[in-house]
């Protein structure tokens, strides 16, 4: 059949050439375009300026930067230590001879398929100071001292940003693992019960290891999706109050598209692509290294 | 033995507990805002707990001409639409030369196209603001399109391609013996076969241009061109002390996507976790 299929080649190359095109121009030039942005200054009208890594010298003298940075990592931490092991947990549950699977696994998942900017919008109501669903349940249940500004107040803002963005990723994680837990064979775990292994025993000496690799795809998933962080906190919060909230993400845009300042904004962009990168490599070597 | 069916009784009811609060916390606020939306500032604020007293509308009337939703949802359905459309026909066309034929450059090409899953778009904002002000593209639905087509590319490329290559070769070599082009074969027995997997990624990537909202606040600031995403972030900002009319506003806004959860549930919730665990 070999020779049939050589024969066309030009037909081959025609047929994927309008997606490459497309995906080179949108995509990948863009991200090279980027680069060089950062190496400029440029409000986007006057000529560009070459100014070297000067952006990148402005962008680490910047206190505002770090603590987008800080909020960022906060971000990271709070949806790596919050969403992955309460998906795991939720798997766990309904991975079980239970009822109402379907449903569960339905309403957990729900919240990812609905938009960053109706759930942010939502959410700023449930945190509102006034009437807010949080403020009330707690004079409710008798800890009416505990009513915050969930939102406005500096100190906790960034903490309630977190609490929405792990609220909605969690059922993501929870599908992963789930799919992960349902291809470990049965038999399996019936000969670890026969050994003796059962319980929470058995979770943690047969299933865990055997969707290892599911867990590290989730942490890097969590990572990389953590640094996109953007219309959540764009909407909720636009990174107030006083920068409070304000990460990676709202930075470069704020700069980009506020300021006009699209070199900067541009080495920002780039930073975040690094960061990212170094962060997921600092998590498959520690995974390697806890192999041995 | 009494002790031990005392322990799974226990376990099953630990385990429904938990599972019943975290539904719960998905639900409540939801629904929460729902009830809100039927009842008046006032009684908003006096008690936010109660259900309304009547089904009262007018927060519904007056969400949807603030923020013009109709014309949003017409707005998000094309660029949605055309964009998916474009993506699948480009998409399945290079997903079957890739997954069903040998060429120089196809390990590059398809590395290439996989690179995409990591790329964050925030990275490519600017440039492609500035693209766009040079083709006089801004504030066009093209310009929305354009970028959502090239990014979906590479999942749609990915789960149409491995799913193309499980396909058994039996048919296809039959159809060339009898003298069928690869066009013709593409369309009358690839295609076809690959239905389950269309159906996947066209609701997916249908999903993520519908709640795209980066692209289309950096491209798009002419109210009628508007998608609901950036609609409703108007809320935020002019009208945010109209809560009841926010409420019933988003209330709106959550119907059609729930709808398309519940009824294409299986398709997205395997095509989000291919996407993911890839990416």
């Amino acid at each position: 059949m070999d020779h049939i299929y050589k024969h066309r080649k030009k037909l081959i190359y025609f047929g994927i050439l309008p997606a490459l095109l497309l995906y080179l121009a949108f995509v990948i030039i863009p991200i090279l375009i980027s680069a060089r942005y950062s190496l400029v200054e440029w409000n986007g009208f006057s000529a560009p300026k070459f100014v070297g890594l000067n952006n990148y010298a402005d962008l680490f003298k910047n206190s505002i930067f770090w603590r987008s940075l800080k909020n960022n990592l906060i971000v990271v931490f709070a949806s790596v230590l919050g969403q992955v092991p309460i998906g795991f947990l939720l798997a766990l549950l309904v991975n079980q001879k239970i009822k109402g699977q379907h449903f569960f696994r339905t309403i957990i998942f729900m919240p990812v398929v609905i938009s960053a900017v109706i759930i942010s919008l939502v959410w700023s109501m449930v945190f509102n100071y006034n009437f807010g669903l949080l403020n009330n349940l707690l004079k409710f249940v008798g800890l009416g001292s505990f009513i915050q500004n969930w939102l406005s107040n500096p100190d906790i803002a960034m903490f309630s940003v977190a609490a929405v963005i792990i609220w909605q990723f969690v059922g993501l994680y929870f599908i992963i693992f789930l799919a992960a837990l349902q291809t470990v064979p049965n038999d399996v775990l019936e000969a670890a019960e026969i050994d003796g292994a059962q319980g929470w025993k058995r979770t943690l000496y047969i299933t865990l290891p055997l969707v290892k690799d599911t867990i590290l795809a989730a942490i890097v998933l969590c990572i990389s999706g953590s640094l996109k962080t953007f219309a959540l906190i764009y909407v909720m919060t636009n990174g107030g109050p006083s920068h409070a909230t304000e990460v990676m993400a709202i930075h470069m845009y704020d700069n980009s598209f506020n300021a006009m300042k699209f070199g900067y904004g541009s080495a920002v962009s780039i930073f975040i692509v690094i960061f990212g990168i170094v962060l997921v490599t600092i998590v498959r070597q520690l995974f390697a290294r806890f192999e041995d | 033995m009494n002790s031990k069916l005392n322990l799974n009784k226990l376990k099953k009811f630990l385990s429904y507990f938990i599972l019943v609060f975290f539904a719960l916390i998905n639900l409540y606020p939801i629904f929460w805002m729902v009830m809100n939306s039927f009842k008046t500032e006032q009684q908003i604020s006096i008690n936010s707990f109660s259900l309304p007293s009547s089904l009262m509308l007018s927060n519904y009337f007056k969400a949807w001409h603030a923020v013009s939703l109709g014309r949003s949802f017409l707005n998000s359905f094309i660029v949605s639409g055309l964009a998916v459309i474009i993506t699948v026909a480009l998409g399945s066309l290079a997903a079957y030369f890739i997954s069903r034929f040998e060429f120089t450059g196809k390990k590059i090409i398809y590395s290439l196209f996989i690179f995409g899953l990591l790329v964050p778009i925030h990275g490519t904002l600017v440039p492609i603001f500035i693209m766009m002000r040079k083709l006089g593209l801004v504030n066009t639905r093209l310009s929305l399109i354009l970028p959502y087509v090239a990014f979906n590319l590479p999942l749609t490329i990915f789960i149409l391609s491995s799913f193309m290559k499980s396909l058994p070769r039996a048919v296809e070599e039959a159809a060339i013996v009898d003298g069928a082009g690869y066009l013709r074969i593409f369309w009358s027995i690839i295609l076809p076969m690959t239905r389950p997997a269309l159906a996947t990624v066209s609701i997916l990537n249908f999903v993520y241009n519908w709640n795209e909202f980066s692209f289309a606040l950096v491209l798009i600031n002419d109210q009628k061109l508007m998608t609901l995403p950036l609609s409703l972030s108007l809320f935020s900002g002019q009208f945010s002390t109209d809560y009841g009319m926010q409420m019933a506003g988003l209330s709106m806004a959550l119907v059609p996507i729930i709808a398309i959860y519940l009824l294409m549930e299986d398709q997205l919730v395997k095509g989000m976790s291919a996407g993911a665990v890839k990416g």
